[in-house]
């Protein structure tokens, strides 16, 4: 009975922690968790690095700061405001592939595949004269297209 | 019991009836949705960031439409200042549908026609936006408009006011008051002339709500009974409220202005809580007689009105003498232009209002007050309109016709992104009906030929220098008919190369080629452009003999601009409700329908077409570093003249023709293409550099010859050819054949002609 009584205190404490805890850091978690959990494994490491993000922003600094922008709403799993943003970015450079690659990801998250593929695409035809960039989208295409996700 | 009694028995009945009947539609109306609040329509935030090209003078003009005020010293929100090449504007806080923008100061130099740099509260920025201009709402019927405030929102003056200039004893009476109307019968006396109404501010709001104008008996005892039923069920600050949003003050066009809130607005540009004594009294002084009192139409009346208001309100104790004195001197000071006159776009809201037809329901759109945020460009949609209406003028003056005889239409199109900036469906870019850009269906002439031409480069059997033969021809219908197309110079032109053909809008050969390719490879080729109609594959489709839209052709154009990605044409970004909460968002959608290489050939030849065709009046209007690329059309007997022409960010289709579809003297060079180069002459644009793959390649050849040759021979073109898709026969360069380097290129001799 005693032992009951401490579980359920204990347990209510726990609550309670947790009710009181910032909203914005109850949010932030639970976000970058799921966003995570929705990211393929080799995000970071391979398709799309240099493209979609990581140090590597672009020139144009008004470019940079609404990608930049993007990628936080991506990772807070606010894919909404990251389309709004990475739409506002291709206004500005209507033929940066990093866009198209952005905007194919998001899709992807969606399981949006055919625009996933379509926005793929539009990036592809965007880097052909740049191997690398050219392989990567490629790759990205490729795995959208088998299903990999 | 007497006749009297069962008489008296039988109207207490009906009276009850009547009572009960009135009664539910009081109830019904204040309890309900007092009002329908129209949906208003918004142009696209302008996105200021260093580099982009924008001249200080379409800023300003952007300012000026969104009600911003030049003053020497920028103090509060919605002014600014022009300093050199440097302009400061404190920005009003604003919402859109991807969130607000605070109120800020933004700082901007220019460097030229550019921004060069950005800066928001002292602190350098990437990027900053403006707010939108409000270019219309889709009104209920009667066209009303307002801006819902609650009683807090009204200073007190305002409605301390109100109450002695309209109804003394407004806190007294029962909605009908027999005091007030022996005193307005006695003030009127006095005064010689109609000075003070009888009807107590509670009849007035029945009577605007419930009833008509129409002046009887009947309609006054039901206005006197309703009154007594409002003021059985609701206190007076309720009834106060509703009058002051229900108030009509006046019009501006089509749309009736209701409410204090908005009368604030639209008079004097600023919210209801920021309205001076004098304002006030306008607005007061208005609701007696809403378009004679009109500041802005009858100043003298309004000026003479507000300083009886002024009288009364030193009356009443509401205003010192002082104050009377200094404030009757004062002029009228009614903003001349603010967002809440805003100048209405007929056609592109006529395009808002139909996309947004699978979503909503008119009556979503007339009554919630929904905001709607479109990709409307106000400076180019105000060039485009300037262009049509004057160079139709211009054409009619030169070529003697009647004044007005002709229409215009035109679309313009950021195609990377499919959104609309600027639409015009009628010479009169404020005429509200007939909406050219969107339904007339017109004969597209030689705007049909690049898809031929597509064809021909996506069967992997013609690349540019295919030889082409423009000798007469003859096709024989089924029913006995004989097709028998001619060149608009109707001579015939020999062996010609394939892009030379399509430069020079040659019709004999093009309606060869279409044949040699197959009608129903070409009416294929058009559905991937995006031409949505079936079309029936008869040899005349091949040089444009089919009737499309002038948004239809631009959504064709919009495919081959973006090299083969389609993107659905869309007005609208996003919808929320009135409090801001997002309801729809119409995002960039794409679809990829023709393969890169082959468009990268076809923009090639247009490209030539401007720089040596049909479109070579554009040369001497833009720098030729813009490489811009376009096709002239003109119909059977000129009955339309189009032309559809792009750069690198902007596509935009316009046709010229006349209602009754009758022969004009012009063609799409003489027409349209003036009236696309007059929108684009001031305005920034991005050069076109048709996108390239690996399979792309560049080759010296010999055009005359049809076949590979070498750089430094005579007569040769560097051109571009699809990999494996290259002219099967060498020319070898013999030595005769080298040519000095200032020869002229075969090309140029061929157009110098």
């Amino acid at each position: 009975m005693k032992k009951r009584v401490i579980i359920i205190a204990a347990l209510s404490g726990l609550l309670l922690l947790n009710a009181c805890a910032p909203a914005s850091f109850q949010r932030e978690v639970l976000r970058s968790k799921s966003t995570l959990a929705l990211l393929p494994s080799w995000y970071h490491e391979e398709v799309g690095y240099q493209l979609a993000g990581g140090n590597h922003y672009p020139g144009n600094q008004a470019l940079a700061n609404l990608l930049r922008q993007a990628d936080g709403a991506f990772m807070q799993a606010d894919l909404a405001r990251c389309q709004i943003l990475l739409e506002r970015a291709q206004r500005i450079a209507s033929r940066d592939a990093s866009v198209y690659v952005r905007l194919s990801y998001v899709y992807w998250v969606l399981h949006k595949t055919a625009q996933a593929e379509q926005m793929a695409l539009r990036a592809l035809a965007l880097v052909a004269a740049d191997a690398q960039a050219k392989l990567e989208v490629a790759r990205l295409l490729a795995a959208i297209e088998a299903g990999h996700y | 019991m007497s006749w009297l009694l069962k008489l008296s028995l039988v109207g207490v009945v009906i009276l009850a009836v009547l009572m009960a009947y009135l009664d539910a539609k009081v109830r019904d109306k204040f309890e309900g949705k007092r009002w329908a609040l129209p949906a208003k329509v918004f142009a696209r935030p302008l996105e200021m960031y260093p580099g982009l090209a924008l001249k200080p003078q379409h800023l300003q003009q952007e300012l000026e439409q969104i009600g911003y005020q030049r003053v020497p010293n920028v103090r509060t929100p919605g002014q600014y200042m022009i300093d050199g090449n440097e302009m400061d504007i404190y920005r009003r806080y604003f919402s859109l549908f991807d969130g607000a923008e605070r109120a800020a100061r933004i700082h901007i130099r220019f460097s030229g026609n550019s921004i060069d740099g950005l800066w928001l509260d002292g602190e350098p920025v990437d990027i900053a936006r403006l707010e939108p201009l409000l270019i219309g709402g889709i009104y209920p019927k009667h066209n009303e408009d307002r801006q819902l405030i609650q009683l807090s929102d009204a200073p007190d003056l305002l409605v301390q006011t109100l109450v002695a200039v309209e109804d003394r004893d407004f806190y007294q009476h029962v909605g009908i008051s027999p005091k007030g109307i022996a005193r307005a019968m006695a003030v009127n006396v006095q005064a010689g002339g109609l000075v003070q109404g009888g009807s107590t501010l509670t009849q007035q709001l029945v009577k605007n709500f419930f009833l008509t104008r129409e002046r009887s008996l009947q309609r006054k005892i039901t206005e006197a009974l309703m009154s007594l039923l409002v003021e059985l069920h609701y206190d007076k600050n309720e009834i106060l409220e509703a009058y002051l949003n229900e108030v009509y003050l006046g019009q501006s066009g089509r749309r009736a202005v209701h409410g204090f809130g908005l009368g604030a607005q639209f008079y004097f540009g600023k919210h209801i809580s920021q309205l001076s004594a004098p304002e006030i009294a306008i607005l007061v002084g208005m609701v007696k007689g809403p378009s004679l009192y009109n500041p802005k139409r009858k100043a003298k009346n309004a000026l003479a009105r507000r300083n009886l208001v002024l009288g009364i309100m030193l009356e009443q104790g509401l205003i010192s003498r002082y104050q009377h004195m200094m404030w009757s001197k004062r002029g009228l000071q009614v903003v001349q232009y603010s967002q809440y006159q805003s100048v209405e776009y007929p056609a592109f809201l006529d395009l808002v209002r139909r996309q947004l037809r699978s979503d909503y329901e008119d009556q979503d759109l007339t009554s919630e007050g929904l905001r709607i945020y479109t990709s409307l460009n106000p400076v180019i949609q105000r060039s485009a309109e300037q262009a049509v209406s004057k160079r139709l003028t211009q054409i009619e003056s030169g070529y003697g016709l009647a004044k007005k005889s002709l229409q215009g239409a035109m679309v313009v199109v950021s195609h990377e992104s499919g959104e609309v900036e600027a639409l015009v469906g009628d010479r009169n870019p404020r005429y509200f009906g007939f909406n050219r850009a969107l339904d007339a269906r017109r004969s597209i002439g030689s705007l049909a030929k690049p898809a031929v031409y597509l064809t021909a480069l996506r069967s992997q059997r013609f690349h540019l220098i295919s030889p082409l033969d423009d000798g007469p021809i003859k096709v024989a219908g089924g029913n006995g008919q004989v097709w028998q197309p001619k060149n608009y110079d109707k001579k015939s032109h020999g062996v010609q190369p394939l892009y030379l053909a399509m430069a020079k809008s040659l019709n004999q050969a093009t309606a060869r080629l279409g044949l040699t390719v197959g009608l129903n490879n070409v009416v294929q080729t058009f559905k991937d452009l995006g031409v949505q109609r079936n079309l029936p594959a008869y040899p005349s489709i091949v040089l444009g003999a089919f009737e499309m839209t002038p948004f239809n052709v631009a959504q064709m154009y919009q495919t081959i601009a973006t090299s083969g990605f389609q993107t659905p044409l869309k007005a609208i970004r996003g919808v929320t409700t009135a409090e801001g909460e997002l309801l729809s968002r119409y995002g960039y959608a794409v679809k990829k329908t023709i393969k890169t290489e082959p468009i990268y050939l076809l923009q090639k030849i247009m490209q030539k077409v401007v720089e040596l065709g049909t479109a070579r009046h554009l040369n001497s209007q833009f720098d030729a570093t813009l490489n811009l690329a376009g096709k002239t059309g003109t119909s059977d007997s000129q009955r339309d003249s189009w032309f559809a022409g792009f750069s690198g960010d902007k596509l935009a289709v316009v046709w010229v023709g006349r209602d009754n579809n009758k022969s004009m003297p012009i063609t799409g060079a003489s027409g349209a293409l003036r009236i696309w180069a007059q929108t684009f002459k001031d305005l920034p644009l991005k050069p076109l550099y048709p996108l390239s793959t690996p399979n792309i390649e560049e080759h010296w050849v010999s055009v005359r010859h049809n076949a590979l040759s070498a750089e430094g021979c005579a007569g040769v073109e560097k051109l571009p050819f699809i990999k494996g898709q290259l002219p099967t026969q060498s020319r070898r360069c013999a030595a005769a054949d080298t040519a000095p380097d200032e020869l002229k290129s075969w090309w140029n001799r061929v157009f110098s002609q």
